[in-house]
């Protein structure tokens, strides 16, 4: 059973629930940007919902499988053609030997998940399969092996396949039709004039195209400090909201660095994340405040889908 | 929310909806950076399920914490605080037993491409520069940037030069630099911004799970001149 990239894109790479306890010493923790697709398309497959997956951006990777698979897409919709003939997005798609897959054009979202059933070989490096400083390239050859037993009985409970379809919608509406990003007010947030403080509350931002694994640029007002000074580095995460010199807001995304010394205004909440991970440039979006533990019960919540 | 213990003040923040952060004085210091160290390591050898990373820098700690798995972080961390002053007086500072980590640098010409520069805005000869910057022992205050590049400290004022205003593209591996009162060594070929001054032939981060970084955060490091035949027989690093 294997899997082969036919012709590369442009940053695809394969991600799992990412590289934790070696920030101390610099590495970034990685991951899947958009976990709730992730974790969608694992769990629509029949895998566990942190295996490692393919995560595509476009223009995305064409494929050609060698076996037959069950396969899944999630995420943005980028149009998926299984040879010639288009196919659905979050529904389980069997492949034969020899099909191809490829990616017509990006329609919605920017961040597109390929899951396919069982488990992907691929070197894991420090606990984590998730790829750093490398991408697939075309060519690049990967097997699957089946997974333990466990596994594959929880995939074909019936039942379950019929909550799944319900959460899907649910999920999907979450990520994909809110332009509302909310976010918890971080250590610098006082340290903002007042006026970029309704600025940030008020204003429009959108995501500029100097967006990528490590962070997003956003567009929007040009926010100030009420005196300029300098933070001592500290640690940062993903989501969080760092104030370049030159007003512009950077939100940290899965290969952030791991401390930074600008200003750090606030935190996107997790369950939010994957909504401005997901959102292209010409959709303006607006911020709006919460607090921890609305955040961490939503997240919660949305995990409940997975389980 | 909190506890004193020879005039260490520790306090706690949370940092949006997965991290807490406890913080010291804003400053570079070398108490402040031990007792970080100290509270870092009781920290790790509690093995805490619900936390994903420890990441010390100058005068903060952070918890990154899986979400599912904490319940009220605050007071999670307020008992850290607490149990940790409880046992503080019984832990040993551990910088007081450290080794200095000796670091060969060559301060070649070609490898410091700023040294030429910096010798006619400091007022300095090169060979000053280089006596000055290897006569300090440094502490690492943290790292980050990239896997395994350590900010080191303190910097003698005399050498202290502000980083370029544009980056350079490519700064090899091994690159030593100095950003202000910083110094540090660049692990891997990168984009970055320090005055670099000479490369160390020693592999400072090694993709080897049982090696990783050549530093952690409170090693006490010193640099000493070699010359490029030596740096050539010694070079661990791609050139």
């Amino acid at each position: 059973m294997s899997i082969q990239i036919i012709k590369q894109g442009i940053m695809d790479t394969l991600q799992d629930k990412g590289r934790y306890g070696f920030q101390h010493i610099g590495i970034p923790p990685c991951g899947y940007m958009d976990y709730l697709s992730a974790q969608l398309a694992n769990v629509i497959v029949g895998n566990p919902k942190e295996a490692p997956i393919f995560e595509l951006h476009f223009p995305a990777s064409s494929f050609i499988f060698n076996e037959a698979h069950t396969i899944c897409i999630s995420g943005a919709n980028f149009v998926p053609v299984l040879n010639d003939k288009s196919i659905a997005l979050n529904t389980p798609i069997q492949v034969s030997k020899n099909d191809t897959l490829h990616f017509m054009q990006p329609l919605l979202g920017k961040t597109s998940y390929l899951a396919i059933k069982g488990n992907i070989d691929s070197i894991a490096w420090l606990n984590s399969k998730s790829d750093f400083s490398s991408h697939i390239k075309t060519n690049d050859q990967f097997n699957l092996f089946e997974r333990d037993v466990e596994n594959k009985i929880n995939s074909t409970k019936t039942k379950e396949q019929e909550n799944k379809q319900c959460n899907i919608n649910e999920i999907q509406k979450h990520i994909f039709n809110s332009n509302e990003i909310r976010f918890i007010p971080g250590p610098q947030w006082n340290d903002l004039k007042n006026e970029s403080i309704s600025n940030i509350l008020k204003q429009p931002f959108n995501t500029s195209l100097n967006s990528n694994r490590m962070g997003y640029t956003l567009k929007g007002p040009s926010l100030q400090l009420i005196e300029q000074k300098s933070y001592l580095s500290s640690a940062v995460t993903r989501g969080t909201m760092q104030l370049l010199p030159n007003g512009e807001v950077i939100v940290l995304m899965a290969n952030h660095q791991t401390i930074g010394g600008y200003a750090n205004i606030g935190q996107i909440i997790l369950v939010d994340l994957p909504k401005l991970v997901q959102h292209k440039s010409d959709t303006p979006f607006r911020f709006s405040i919460t607090n921890a533990e609305t955040a961490q019960s939503e997240y919660k919540q949305m995990q409940k889908c997975f389980s | 929310m909190t506890k004193i213990f020879s005039n260490i003040n520790w306090k706690v923040q949370a940092l949006g909806d997965h991290a807490i952060q406890f913080y010291l004085p804003q400053k570079m210091d070398a108490t402040i950076i031990s007792e970080i160290k100290c509270f870092n390591d009781f920290i790790f050898s509690q093995q805490l399920k619900e936390i994903k990373d420890i990441i010390p820098s100058y005068h903060t700690l952070t918890l990154i914490y899986d979400i599912e798995l904490m319940d009220a972080p605050i007071d999670f961390a307020n008992d850290l605080i607490e149990k940790f002053t409880s046992e503080r007086k019984n832990i040993i500072t551990s910088t007081a037993v450290n080794e200095i980590i000796e670091v060969p640098v060559c301060y070649d010409e070609n490898f410091g491409i700023d040294l030429i520069s910096m010798s006619t805005k400091l007022n300095l000869s090169i060979t000053e520069i280089i006596k000055i910057h290897t006569e300090n022992v440094y502490q690492v205050y943290c790292l980050g940037f990239m896997p395994g590049f350590a900010y080191m400290g303190d910097v003698n004022t005399k050498i202290q030069t502000a980083r370029h205003a544009q980056p350079r593209k490519n700064v090899c591996a091994g690159s030593v630099g100095i950003a202000g009162a910083q110094t540090g060594i660049y692990p891997m070929h990168s984009p970055g911004g320090w005055q670099i001054i000479g490369r160390t032939p020693l592999k400072i981060f090694d993709k080897d799970p049982a090696i990783l970084s050549k530093f952690n955060m409170g090693d006490a490091v010193k640099f000493y001149p070699i010359t490029r035949a030596e740096f050539d027989s010694l070079n661990e690093n791609e050139l």
